[in-house]
């Protein structure tokens, strides 16, 4: 535990603004988990009395057009953000990350799996996620599997290329001498290398993910319409928008503040990381 | 007046917020026509000498901390940017230890020769080609007419350090800088350039500053020698005498430690210990930790200048006793 | 060059036929059955068995997959359930748009991507470079819907300058009016890209600048603006060239929400209302464009590697 403390100041010691994104990230992290005990009312109860009222008192952030309080609705938000974003992320790891490493490793079979990838790269990334959306139910594990199968094709061309490079080094060549099995070299030898670039690239899915849940959410394809997402909530509100001008400036502030901090954090791990794999990652 | 005059140059990096010294202190001067060897272990500074006085330390964390630097009588410390970027590639030139990366790749070698021709001389393109072609006859590139329209990639790293030459002397140097020119080269390659170098010196009296760690380049081609070791000039001398008479201990670890045969021996071996890191500091004599001589006194005082003779120095306690 | 083009285009095909499996698929994976789907909630029975007849849906899968594709490759996507007019000729009206909103967001991210990478590069570390760099990576967090709303908000309803949305025929507002249907929209979709390609700008501008030749470029006393630009910035336009490809893709997926947000008539508004009206021939048919475009796109880039990287050989 000391140890990853101790990584995460070397990393983040003299990147002020690096620094000032994880604190709201963490933050973010924090409100999600006790939203009821923040959140001042419920975030789906209706005042038709007072609807559209500007920021100010009882409501910070203003209220909706069904008088649902606005700052409510985008602390519940907070769960849809840190939801889909490490959703999106373990789906595309875990998918695409395991068929990088199996096709690098297994060669042959390999070539035939990366010809695949090559072939869902070649839709762009939210149209792919237009097309899988169209076979799904709206939902928000629905929304998560589309957005994470769309950034698992590059992790999978990542790792891909990572391990290949991994393969040829000596450590590898060692761990065969001394017997080691496939199970053991490809689990114990080479992912413990990949680790940090893989949190780098986490990191930036997590950041295009919540761009990407937004982007579908205002298609009005993406998590279904009654749940508090700041995607949503500038779906539903954006009509109101000469009315109420603040009603989307915060959930929209929130998001832009969240993908920036998650696209800072990323940047400063990314300068840290074994400088071999800095150019196989692609993040802002 | 020496051609170049280097006075107490002293450089250093700037790392954490601190100034670390790597060059402590150095003087030595070229004449015209004449060909000085530096020579030492590789973080001595001696590259980071010849940086300096080309003027390319603008943009890195390296700095001139003090001393002067006089080339033809001007003190190249105070002209501004643009009287400095007057003198480099025309009057003074540099060539590099890497011609495999030093090239542009994406220009044509001839193009590339000809960039340096118009920026210092008026100049047609077309009679800057023509200056180019001679150019890389005059480097022995075969068939110049059609390789002067080749890019970098398609020619040998020989062919390719020649190039750079032929673009160093293009217009007419006065002094050449040659930083480790021939270390990245197979051995035929080297000497062919070396001889080439010699020849064209002889040619045109340019004098030349050569930075090796080989002591055999430098004792074949140079007319003094000045050896380094950690930031500071351990044994200078005229070539002839400083092998007549070796008067540091860290000159004789050199010489013995040349690889005849077998270029793949990492020689520093050959010297005991290694070199000392920029943050270290080193009480007395900076080589005593390595040297097989060291005394009490090596350990206490830094040792002064001892003239040996009429031009040859050492910074050895023990330099007159050494033997011939 | 002509050979390898070919070459690269013959590299292509296998992709492309996977991709086309894939789109035909698609149809199928629906859950129901595709005669039913292809013709919508208000078909007839006979109609359902006649069509079910004519795309040869009582056949293995396979036969009627080269059926679709024969049909495709002579340009019949089908005919639109919305529109009832063939599929090609809805994505045709919708082209124009898309191509014009395309041009013209090209011409803003070359002209402001491309100075402030450099610019930034330039300055690395004082603080022209920390606002750009850092103000580049928050355009990169913005959602472009977002940005839209704002401008139209601004620009069209409170000065009144621009207009909000809608994309009117050439020939009612002149070729100038037309253009300014297009400025926030193309300004709005700019504004991301531009962003990637500013912080890939400085990123290659720097890696370059740490290579042997710019020293040797610097040691021919060259001014330290034609080092930035004709050696350091020459050399780093490899590495943006080749990231065009992803920046096509990028303007391909905000482009649906872009024109959406503008009401714009364009394709990409066509695919949201087509899988938002379920109308699939529409669908597949836009996707196969799109696809072919993007590959189409990617080859170019290639092209231009090679063109502008000596050392890549054409063999």
């Amino acid at each position: 535990m000391t140890a990853v403390v101790q990584q995460v100041q070397d990393i983040f010691a003299g990147r002020r603004l690096a620094s000032i994104g994880l604190s709201w990230l963490i933050l973010i992290l924090i409100v999600a988990i006790a939203a009821p005990l923040i959140a001042p009312f419920d975030p789906y109860e209706i005042d038709p009395i007072a609807r559209l009222s500007p920021p100010g008192w009882p409501h910070l952030f203003g209220t909706d057009h069904f008088g649902r309080d606005t700052f409510s609705r985008a602390i519940y938000g907070a769960r849809m953000t840190v939801l889909i974003g490490s959703g999106s992320v373990i789906v595309a790891l875990l998918t695409g990350g395991l068929i990088g490493m199996l096709s690098a490793y297994f060669t042959r079979a390999g070539n035939v799996l990366m010809r695949g990838v090559d072939v869902l790269m070649a839709f762009p990334a939210l149209l792919l996620a237009l097309v899988l959306i169209t076979l799904l139910e709206r939902s928000v594990v629905n929304t998560i599997i589309v957005i994470g199968i769309v950034y698992a094709t590059t992790t999978a061309r990542i790792l891909y290329g990572m391990t290949l490079k991994l393969k040829r080094e000596v450590f590898v060549d060692a761990a065969i001498c001394s017997g080691a099995g496939h199970g053991s070299i490809l689990f114990r030898h080479i992912l413990p290398n990949l680790l940090s670039p893989l949190l780098v690239q986490a990191s930036f899915i997590f950041a295009f993910a919540q761009l990407q849940a937004a982007a579908l959410d205002f298609l009005g394809l993406g998590l279904p319409a009654e749940v508090p997402s700041w995607g949503n909530m500038l779906a539903e509100e954006r009509i109101y928008i000469t009315r109420a001008p603040w009603l989307l400036l915060f959930p929209g502030a929130l998001i832009i503040l969240s993908v920036f901090s998650m696209n800072l954090v990323g940047d400063a791990m990314r300068d840290s990381i074994d400088p071999r794999f800095k150019d196989d990652i692609a993040g802002v | 007046m020496p051609l170049l005059e280097v006075d107490n140059l002293e450089i250093a990096i700037a790392m954490r917020g601190q100034l670390l010294p790597v060059v402590r202190g150095i003087s030595f001067s070229v004449d015209e026509g004449e060909t000085l060897g530096i020579v030492g272990e590789s973080g001595c500074g001696k590259s980071l000498t010849s940086l300096a006085i080309m003027g390319l330390l603008d943009g890195t964390p390296v700095r001139i901390t003090g001393g002067d630097i006089r080339f033809e009588g001007q003190d190249l410390r105070q002209l501004n940017r643009r009287e400095r970027r007057a003198i480099m590639g025309s009057r003074m030139a540099m060539i590099f230890q890497e011609p495999m990366t030093s090239l542009n790749p994406v220009y044509r070698i001839g193009d590339q020769i000809v960039e340096n021709l118009r920026q210092h001389q008026k100049i047609s393109q077309k009679a800057a080609r023509a200056r180019a072609i001679e150019l890389l006859e005059l480097v022995r590139i075969p068939e110049p007419q059609q390789r002067v329209d080749s890019y970098p990639h398609q020619m040998s790293g020989g062919q390719r350090q020649r190039v750079m030459i032929a673009m160093a002397l293009s217009c007419d140097p006065k002094l050449l800088i040659a930083d480790e020119p021939t270390t990245a080269l197979d051995v035929t390659v080297q000497k062919e350039v070396l001889d080439l170098m010699a020849d064209l010196q002889e040619r045109m009296g340019t004098a030349i500053v050569l930075i090796s760690h080989d002591l055999g380049v430098i004792a074949e081609t140079c007319d003094k020698v000045a050896v380094m070791y950690r930031g500071k000039i351990a044994e200078a001398a005229p070539t002839d005498d400083l092998f007549a008479r070796l008067a540091h201990p860290y000159t004789r670890g050199l010489l013995n430690s040349i690889p005849v045969v077998d270029r793949d021996v990492e020689w520093l071996e050959a010297i005991p210990g290694r070199v000392p890191g920029i943050d270290e500091d080193i009480e007395g004599c900076a080589f005593h930790p390595r040297c097989p001589r060291a005394q009490d006194i090596c350990r206490r005082n830094e040792p002064k200048q001892h003239r040996i003779g009429n031009e040859h120095t050492s910074h050895c306690h023990f330099a007159e006793e050494a033997a011939p | 060059m002509f050979a390898y083009t070919i070459k690269r285009l013959l590299t292509l095909i296998p992709t492309l036929l996977a991709a086309s499996v894939l789109v035909f698929l698609f149809v199928h994976l629906i859950p129901g059955d595709p005669a039913s789907i292809l013709l919508g909630d208000t078909a007839t029975p006979e109609e359902v068995a006649a069509l079910t007849k004519e795309l040869g849906l009582d056949k293995p899968l396979i036969v009627q997959y080269f059926y679709w594709l024969i049909q495709v490759v002579q340009g019949d996507f089908g005919r639109s359930l919305f529109f009832g007019a063939p599929v090609l000729s809805v994505i045709a009206n919708g082209a124009q748009t898309s191509i014009l909103l395309a041009l013209m967001t090209m011409v803003w991210i070359v002209i402001f991507g491309i100075p402030i990478g450099v610019l930034s590069a330039s300055y690395q570390g004082r603080w022209v470079d920390q606002l750009t760099s850092g103000g580049a990576m928050l355009f990169a967090s913005v959602p472009t819907f977002w940005l839209g709303l704002y401008l139209i908000l601004i620009f069209a309803v409170w000065l009144g300058w621009l207009p909000s949305s809608g994309f009117p025929a050439i020939d009612g507002v002149g070729a100038l009016g037309h253009l300014r249907y297009l400025l926030l929209p193309s300004l709005t979709l700019a504004a991301p890209n531009a962003a990637l390609i500013i912080r890939l700008v400085r990123a290659s501008m720097l890696d370059v600048s740490r290579e042997d030749h710019v020293r040797t470029a610097r040691a021919k006393g060259l001014h330290p603006s034609r080092v930035a630009i004709k050696h350091i910035f020459r050399n780093a336009l490899i590495a943006v060239a080749a990231a065009f490809g992803f920046t096509f893709a990028a303007l391909v997926s905000e482009a649906v929400v872009t024109e959406t947000v503008f009401s714009l008539p364009g394709i990409g508004q066509l695919v949201v209302q087509s899988i938002l009206r379920r109308d699939y021939p529409v669908i597949q048919g836009v996707i196969l464009v799109i696809v072919v475009l993007y590959a189409v796109v990617n080859l170019l880039v290639d092209l231009a590697y090679a063109r502008l990287d000596p050392r890549v050989s054409l063999q």
